[in-house]
């Protein structure tokens, strides 16, 4: 599980762990169990070494479930960081999803700004692939690749546009 | 603000109304806008979202209910339907999804009809069809009925068409809607040539890949400009990037 | 069972979706069947009437004119005879009422009936002293009812009553025999405005004077066996040349038009003619008119068949792709067939059948034999004969122009009629190229009518019939215009010729239908072209054509296909108006001219309003919707 996806949880407000795994359960769904939600523990440590959170001992119990875990200045800037990348990791969509949620229910950033940034990179890209795509003579093996290219960044960029269309919804509803 | 003198194109506050109070809907609505001589625009949204109703506007296929469109300099959206037609004769290209080519003309006759309506001799109007055939790659399919003819090289034939009588700008509404992948590119490959030799051209369409190509892009929603992104001059990322993010 | 009871569903339910091409369709068949129902009624009109006024009114098998009153006895005593009445002194007088003039022979009658000929009333009573009794026919021409006061010879008289008789023919026919012709051309030319009146004895009489003696009287003979009638004739009535004594020929009969104008040589002896030759002599009222209405009923089916094949092509095409339905649903050629025949057979025989209606309420106009009859007082019977006949008519043009392309509609594969968003237009290159030097109203015009050739051939058919009948129409009137003028004493009298009322009666009730369903056809067939037209105008103006120069586009088209038809129409009129009328004068070119230019502008007329209409709609909307 990336690190800052905890992270990210935990700029709201402190969290225990069990609370944390079942909000990334509630957000992704069946596909929790795919992407071992049960490994948080290991980021959460990982990320205390980094010194990006603190355990609260005030209000912790010996119990690792219901250990709390508060965020630091450092953390939240690398939150910071993190919402504002726009480099694409593929294929993994999980990712980006859980960017969107988690920025929502931090009130962090605007989830739709997100999209929008993100969907302008793509399309940069996806005009640089597609120029490339025209300028090859027909038939050439790159200009193969390069309509592959295309695609998949069609793909992206038709799922960037449901993502807005569902967060639009989602803000017109509240 | 550009430069009204290089500006093809340009729209204040235009905006189409049908029907009233309760009833009312907004298909365009208040949308500024201007087109620079020479630059590609495409126009994105969902269905519905008025893009072909603002396309229909720009080139005097339909009056709008309020604002202004000014083209070359001069104030459009109050001429008579004569003048309109002579606008769409001389300066406007129309390309359309389902081509629209007159299905009992061949190839040649059906491009040099808009020099034949403007009033050039036959034999001239003859004359520019063959260049434009040539220019698009169909200068062996002249005396082909559409129906014998590809989809991708019907509308190679409609863009032809479009550029009979010279005009300043060529409007495209979703010239790839009917094509598929392979036609596709083959269009694109020909908007792109003509837009390189100084095109100007507005396209709406729902595919980012015909989308991509343009240098500035415009997305609507309910009738009203949202968004707008220059394509142009993005990110530094070179071409290597993309196939090295595949891993 | 149920194969047959869906096609009658799917029929029904395409007809409720067309509802207006349906409701043209049975216009222009009953139209042409009302026609044929007029004609075919007025057929057999007068033979028919004629027998129940000779039954009405006793009337007589030999009439016989005699010169005096003693030529009787041999007559009334010969073999074979079983009744007579008479002799009737007949005398010559002038007749004057409301500024009218004419001449009359008055028949002197008993106050009883007599045995043989006593003429039944139609309106009042029979004669008294001082009343009179007109003829029918002549009291209609003259202007006379019941009741009137008329003069005769400057005598004052009361108009007791009017009736008819089976022992004369009409006006203006009637034929007093004392010569080897009919006596209407006694007064040295075509005088024919003579009737007949009845009065008392006495006031016959009371007419004649030493200047217009009574040289004339009427014996009417009723034999035991009315089928010796033309042998009784013959037997007594020998035709002397030259004067003197002796039964003459027996009574010529033909068009009153025709006969010449020479008095003959004057018979002393009686003249005698059969019932045969009056209800002859009857016919010749409603002859002309039948010589109109016949062709003017096959113009008029020929005129239904055109357009009924422009409107079945038309749904044609909308009808192609619901073809492809069907069968893709597995219904069968046949079934396909079935159901496009089942519905235009259906329609056919319905507007047969309002066509037959409406033919017998309107035929009283024209059936009503000169008044002189009797039993025409309401709408004549039409017999079984006559209903099948107009009933096939009907299914034979619904069958002309629906078989072809059922049959090509069944044989349509499946695939091609659901790809096939309308007949593919066909291309004439050659049109094309040619047009291409023309302005660009014609341009369009031309593109229109290439397009388009089967429906442009049938404009002009349509055209060429209607102005076929236009012409033959007008080539009639002047002929009957030439014939008036020479009819001076007709003009003269201020009376009217029921002949002449009669054929332009006619003339005016099919001219009124052909025209009517022409004027129906070219709206149809304009509407057609301009919904078909609708694309192309409509991507004509995205590239820049002006409406004006579209719509002037489409009526140019309309006129172009209409010339030819026009043209052709002309000689086509003359010669069908020489067949159906004999020793005729054609119309004036002038005539002819102004009817092809008026054609020509009336379509240009009709056409002006759809066009209009067809190339305002936004042209956003025509192309999407197109597209769709």
């Amino acid at each position: 599980m990336q690190q800052e996806v905890v992270l990210a949880m935990l700029a709201k407000e402190p969290s225990q762990g069990f609370q944390l795994r079942a909000r990334l359960n509630d957000a992704l769904g069946p596909l929790s169990e795919a992407l071992n939600a049960g490994q948080i523990y290991v980021t959460l440590g990982r990320l205390e070494k980094a010194g990006l959170v603190v355990l609260d001992d005030a209000a912790s119990s010996a119990d690792r479930e219901r250990k709390v875990y508060v965020i630091t200045a450092a953390g939240h800037e690398r939150v910071g960081d993190w919402l504002a990348e726009v480099s694409w990791p593929k294929p993994d969509l999980a990712e980006f999803h859980l960017k969107l949620i988690a920025a929502a229910s931090a009130g962090l950033a605007d989830p739709i700004s997100i999209v929008d940034a993100q969907r302008r990179e793509l399309l940069r890209r996806l005009r640089d692939a597609e120029r490339a795509e025209i300028a090859e003579p027909e038939g050439s093996d790159a200009a193969l690749l390069l309509a592959g290219i295309v695609r998949r960044l069609q793909a992206d960029l038709q799922w960037l546009e449901d993502c807005e269309a569902s967060w639009t919804t989602r803000r017109k509803r509240q | 603000m550009n430069d009204t003198a290089t500006s093809v194109l340009r729209t204040v506050g235009l905006h189409k109304h049908y029907g009233k109070a309760e009833g009312l809907v907004r298909a365009v609505d208040d949308v500024n806008l201007e087109i620079a001589r020479g630059e590609a625009l495409a126009v994105m949204g969902p269905s519905g979202c008025g893009k072909s109703t603002l396309l229909h506007l720009l080139g005097g296929l339909d009056r709008p209910s309020g604002g202004e469109v000014w083209l070359a300099g001069k104030r459009v959206d109050g001429l008579s339907e004569r003048g309109l037609a002579g606008m769409r004769r001389r300066e406007i290209g129309f390309i359309f999804q389902s081509f629209h080519l007159m299905d009992e003309l061949t190839a040649i006759e059906n491009v040099e009809l808009p020099a034949l309506l403007a009033g050039r001799s036959p034999r001239q109007a003859r004359r520019r069809a063959l260049e434009l055939l040539e220019q698009v790659g169909l200068a062996d399919r002249g005396r082909h009925l559409p129906s014998a003819l590809s989809g991708g090289q019907r509308q190679r034939v409609a863009i032809a068409r479009a550029l009979a009588n010279e005009p300043l700008v060529v409007l495209a509404d979703e010239p790839t809607g009917n094509l598929d992948s392979a036609a596709t590119l083959e269009v694109l490959r020909l908007l792109d040539r003509l837009h390189t030799a100084g095109l100007t051209l507005v396209i709406v369409t729902h595919d980012q890949r015909v989308a991509a190509t343009a240098d500035r892009l415009v997305s609507m929603r309910d009738g009203a400009l949202v968004d707008e992104m220059k394509l142009t001059g993005g990110s530094a990322r070179k071409l290597s990037d993309l196939v090295a993010t595949e891993r | 069972m149920g194969t047959t009871l869906l096609v009658f569903r799917l029929a029904a339910r395409d007809v409720r979706r067309h509802v207006a091409q349906a409701a043209l369709l049975v216009v222009a068949i009953a139209a042409a069947a009302a026609t044929l129902t007029m004609a075919l009624a007025l057929n057999g009109v007068t033979s028919q009437p004629y027998a129940a006024t000779r039954a009405a009114t006793k009337g007589p098998d030999v009439l016989a004119n005699l010169t005096s009153a003693s030529q009787a006895k041999d007559l009334i005593h010969a073999s074979g005879v079983a009744a007579f009445s008479g002799p009737y002194p007949v005398a010559a007088a002038t007749i004057r009422f409301d500024g009218r003039t004419a001449e009359v022979f008055a028949e002197g009658r008993d106050t009883a009936p007599a045995a043989v000929d006593q003429p039944a009333s139609t309106a009042g009573t029979w004669v008294r002293p001082g009343g009179v009794v007109l003829e029918r026919t002549f009291a209609d021409a003259l202007g006379v009812s019941a009741g009137d006061r008329v003069t005769l010879n400057g005598k004052s008289f009361k108009v007791a009553g009017i009736a008819v008789t089976a022992a004369q023919a009409p006006y203006p026919n009637l034929c007093y025999l004392t010569t080897n012709t009919c006596s209407f051309i006694i007064n040295n030319g075509n005088s024919r405005d003579m009737g007949v009146i009845w009065m008392t004895t006495a006031d016959a009489i009371g007419l004649t004077s030493k200047a217009n003696p009574l040289t004339l009287y009427v014996l009417n003979l009723k034999l035991t066996n009315p089928g010796d009638a033309q042998a009784f004739v013959s037997q007594h009535f020998h035709p002397q040349a030259g004067a003197g004594g002796g039964p003459g020929r027996h009574l010529p009969v033909g068009s009153p038009h025709g006969l010449s104008a020479h008095a003959g040589p004057q018979f002393t002896g009686p003249v005698l003619s059969t019932w045969a030759g009056i209800a002859s002599a009857d016919a010749l009222l409603v002859q002309d008119a039948q010589s109109v209405l016949e062709p003017g009923a096959f113009l008029l089916a020929l005129l239904a068949i055109a357009s009924v094949a422009v409107l079945v092509g038309r749904r044609l095409s909308e009808y192609a792709r619901r073809v492809g339905v069907l069968k893709a649903v597995g219904g069968t050629p046949n079934l396909v067939a079935a159901v496009f025949l089942t519905e235009n057979l259906a329609l056919a025989l319905f507007a047969a059948m309002l066509g037959t209606v409406t033919g017998w309420l309107l035929a009283p106009i024209l059936t009503n034999p000169g008044a002189a009859l009797v039993g025409t007082a309401g709408a004549p019977a039409i017999s079984l004969v006559t209903v099948l006949q107009v009933a096939g008519l009907a299914v034979a043009v619904a069958l002309a122009a629906t078989l072809a392309p059922a049959i090509r509609a069944a044989r349509t594969s499946t695939v091609a009629s659901l790809n096939d968003a309308g007949r593919t237009p066909k291309r004439l290159g050659t049109l094309i190229r040619l047009s291409r030097r023309l302005p660009v109203p014609t341009l369009f015009a031309v593109r229109l009518v290439a397009r388009r050739p089967r429906r442009a051939l049938l404009s002009a058919a349509n055209i060429a019939v209607t102005v076929t009948g236009i012409v033959a129409v007008l080539a009639f009137h002047a002929d009957v215009d030439g014939k008036l003028g020479g009819a001076k004493y007709l003009a003269a009298g201020g009376l009217s010729d029921p002949v002449i009322n009669r054929d332009e009666q006619m003339l005016a009730v099919v001219t009124v239908m052909l025209v009517t369903l022409a004027a129906l056809n070219a709206i149809f067939t304009t509407w057609a072209t301009v919904l078909d037209a609708r694309r192309s105008s409509a991507l004509m103006r995205a590239l820049g054509a002006r409406t004006r120069q579209l719509s002037a586009g489409l009526v140019v088209a309309q006129v172009l296909s209409a010339l030819p038809g026009a043209i052709v129409g002309i000689p086509l009129g003359i010669v069908l108006f020489k067949a159906a009328v004999h020793d005729a004068t054609p119309p004036p070119p002038l005539w002819l001219a102004a009817t092809l230019l008026g054609t020509l502008a009336v379509m240009a007329d009709l056409t002006v309003v759809p066009a209009r209409f067809g190339t305002r709609q936004p042209v956003a909307e025509v192309l999407q919707a197109d597209a769709a």
